[in-house]
């Protein structure tokens, strides 16, 4: 991890390592495929003559959605393990929910909201952790119910699985795929907050301005100080906009 | 970081790999094999049927529809049938009823006539056509919402509950058998104006009779005995020697990856294709499903994204296994690239 100053800049922490950032972004990716080509099979295209939109014709053809949403599957699968085994072992934790994190969501959004001071963060917010859980635990259905309706599939497996248990497959595959859709509206209405806006660099490029992080995080920030990964010198510096930049271990989850 | 021992390295991998393989294979108890009653399946001996010559209605059609006639539809008025919004149409075949000459939600079988010239001899063809029941129904696989089910006869049900009239199953059937009626079905319960179709209706192979040891309907009606009704292997066994016999041709075998209705004729199915196809042609609406075809060799909807089946199940090895060489080099130090 890097805090720094680039020149004239504001100095700024690494909040998002490439690591993160690009699992993020294929998760992302193959997830809109997925939700795009999946709703696709509902079927809905046709009905709703979005064939009719130019550059769309193939979008009610089946056998076309259904392959890309096997391949987007494929990404997303990949993704997700390698999420959950990487940050596992390098016990990347801070986006695990925490006791009390209900309340403190509902106290942080409240002073959003009336302006009053915000109760002190980790490197996540509390919010930003039950989102995590919602949105994780929505696309883990959504794998584990995917994997048994592509297994079915398979002519060799034809007759292995009971009736019963495809449709309730289907049907938390399906209801997963709608909570995904909520938890990524809410993802992104996040933002409608202005308080919220300075995070968005850090998808991006992985940085975060420093004194932000500083008032808003500062949970996160003394356990940075604590560690040395931030130094009273880069602390001095972000007050003051001097360069300066301090190399640390890996602390992005 | 750049301090973990090999040792420690290892445990955490095993622990979390543990962790990952659980969640994804840890259903397996819910993965029941089929056991118990044998597929079944039925052998059309088309040198035996004549459509039941001098008959308006073939005794196997006037079979099905007296015996499956409490299952048709019953909609609401025609009248107050909404159309497909946007679209305005619907499906509704509630004032044709009576229709017999082709597949409706209310007519579950026909039998379709032409006439072929093979190897300078004419040949009447009479075909009557129905669901396959195929080995592996793209239908039943990919509905949208689990309506169609797989008896461990081989019979492929479609839920008039749980339908909600999408036609996907019909467009996924290589002879888009499934028929669609509008005004009923649980969409009408819903949103009727704006979402659902209605519902989609076929040959359920008299499950309820076969169940209970006899055969279906229209094998019982035929008075010419053409057509048999068994264990499948026994009428595939059938239908080849008597294909063998003639010198003719087994459909239904190969088609959409196995089905459990096999066809004999003299004539090749190109031929009998060809000629339905071009009767299709002069229906008062060409496209209109509900008059098959019989395309030869005609592969299952299925076949391309389970080529693709294996990128899906190794997946989670790669990501496993990238995963634990990355964090390996992150908790060594060696990679700056997340820096």
């Amino acid at each position: 991890m890097t805090a720094k100053n680039n020149g004239a800049k504001r100095p700024t922490i690494l909040r998002h390592s490439l690591t993160v950032r690009l699992i993020h972004w294929t998760v992302t990716l193959s997830t809109f495929i997925l939700i795009f080509t999946g709703l696709g099979q509902m079927p809905i295209y046709k009905r709703y003559l979005l064939d009719q939109v130019p550059g769309f014709a193939w979008s009610s053809n089946y056998e076309i959605t259904v392959y890309v949403h096997y391949i987007a599957a494929i990404a997303l699968v990949f993704a997700a393990v390698f999420h959950v085994v990487y940050h596992g072992m390098c016990r990347h934790f801070h986006i695990l929910p925490r006791r009390g994190d209900l309340k403190e969501s509902y106290l942080l959004v409240k002073a959003m909201l009336t302006k009053c001071e915000e109760p002190p963060c980790h490197k996540y917010l509390p919010e930003q952790r039950l989102a995590y859980v919602f949105i994780a635990g929505s696309l883990g259905t959504i794998i584990i119910t995917g994997i048994f309706k592509v297994l079915k599939n398979l002519p060799s497996m034809a007759n292995t699985f009971s009736s019963d248990f495809i449709y309730w497959m289907t049907m938390l595959h399906n209801i997963a795929t709608f909570m995904v859709i909520f938890g990524i509206i809410a993802h992104l209405g996040a933002f409608v907050f202005k308080a919220n806006r300075a995070l968005l660099p850090g998808i991006f490029t992985g940085r975060v301005d420093l004194e932000y992080i500083r008032h808003r995080h500062c949970l996160w920030y003394e356990e940075l100080c604590s560690e040395n990964i931030i130094t009273p010198e880069q602390i001095a510096g972000t007050a003051s906009h001097a360069p300066a930049e301090i190399q640390d271990t890996q602390h992005t989850a | 970081m750049g301090g973990i021992s090999r040792r420690e390295f290892f445990k955490r991998a095993i622990a979390t790999g543990v962790v990952s393989g659980m969640a994804l294979t840890g259903a397996e108890k819910a993965a029941e094999a089929s056991t118990g009653q044998e597929p079944v399946g039925t052998f059309i001996d088309m040198t035996l049927c004549n459509g039941c010559e001098g008959l308006k209605v073939p005794k196997c059609v006037s079979a099905c529809r007296a015996k499956n006639q409490d299952k048709f539809p019953k909609p609401v008025k025609s009248a107050e049938i909404p159309n497909y919004w946007p679209q305005d149409k619907k499906e509704d075949w509630s004032d044709k009823k009576g229709l017999t000459t082709r597949l409706t939600p209310y007519n579950w079988t026909f039998v379709q006539q032409t006439k072929i010239e093979h190897n300078g001899k004419t040949y009447a063809v009479n075909m009557p056509r129905r669901c396959m029941h195929c080995d592996n129904p793209p239908c039943a696989k990919v509905c949208p919402f689990g309506a169609q089910t797989v008896t461990r006869e081989g019979a492929v049900l479609i839920n008039p509950e749980t339908c909600f009239g999408g036609a996907k199953c019909r467009d996924v059937c290589p002879w888009g058998i499934p028929a669609r009626q509008a005004g009923v079905g649980l969409y009408m319960k819903i949103a009727p104006d704006f979402v659902g179709g209605g519902v989609m209706y076929k040959c359920d192979l008299c499950i309820d009779r076969v169940k209970e040891g006899k055969n279906p309907s229209c094998v019982e009606a035929c008075p010419n005995g053409a057509i048999k009704f068994g264990p499948r292997e026994e009428m595939l066994a059938l239908s080849e020697a008597r294909a063998k016999e003639i010198d003719g041709y087994v459909y239904g075998e190969k088609e959409n990856g196995g089905t459990s209705t096999f066809y004999v004729s003299p004539v090749p199915f190109e031929k009998i294709n060809k000629a339905f196809m071009a009767q299709k042609a002069k229906q008062p609406n060409p496209d209109a499903p509900g008059y098959p075809g019989t395309p030869v060799n005609v592969g299952n909807f299925l076949d391309t994204p389970n080529g693709v089946t294996a990128g899906i199940l190794l997946a989670p090895v790669a990501g496993l296994f990238t995963a634990g060489y990355k964090a390996y080099k992150t908790m060594k130090g060696e990679d700056v690239s997340d820096r």
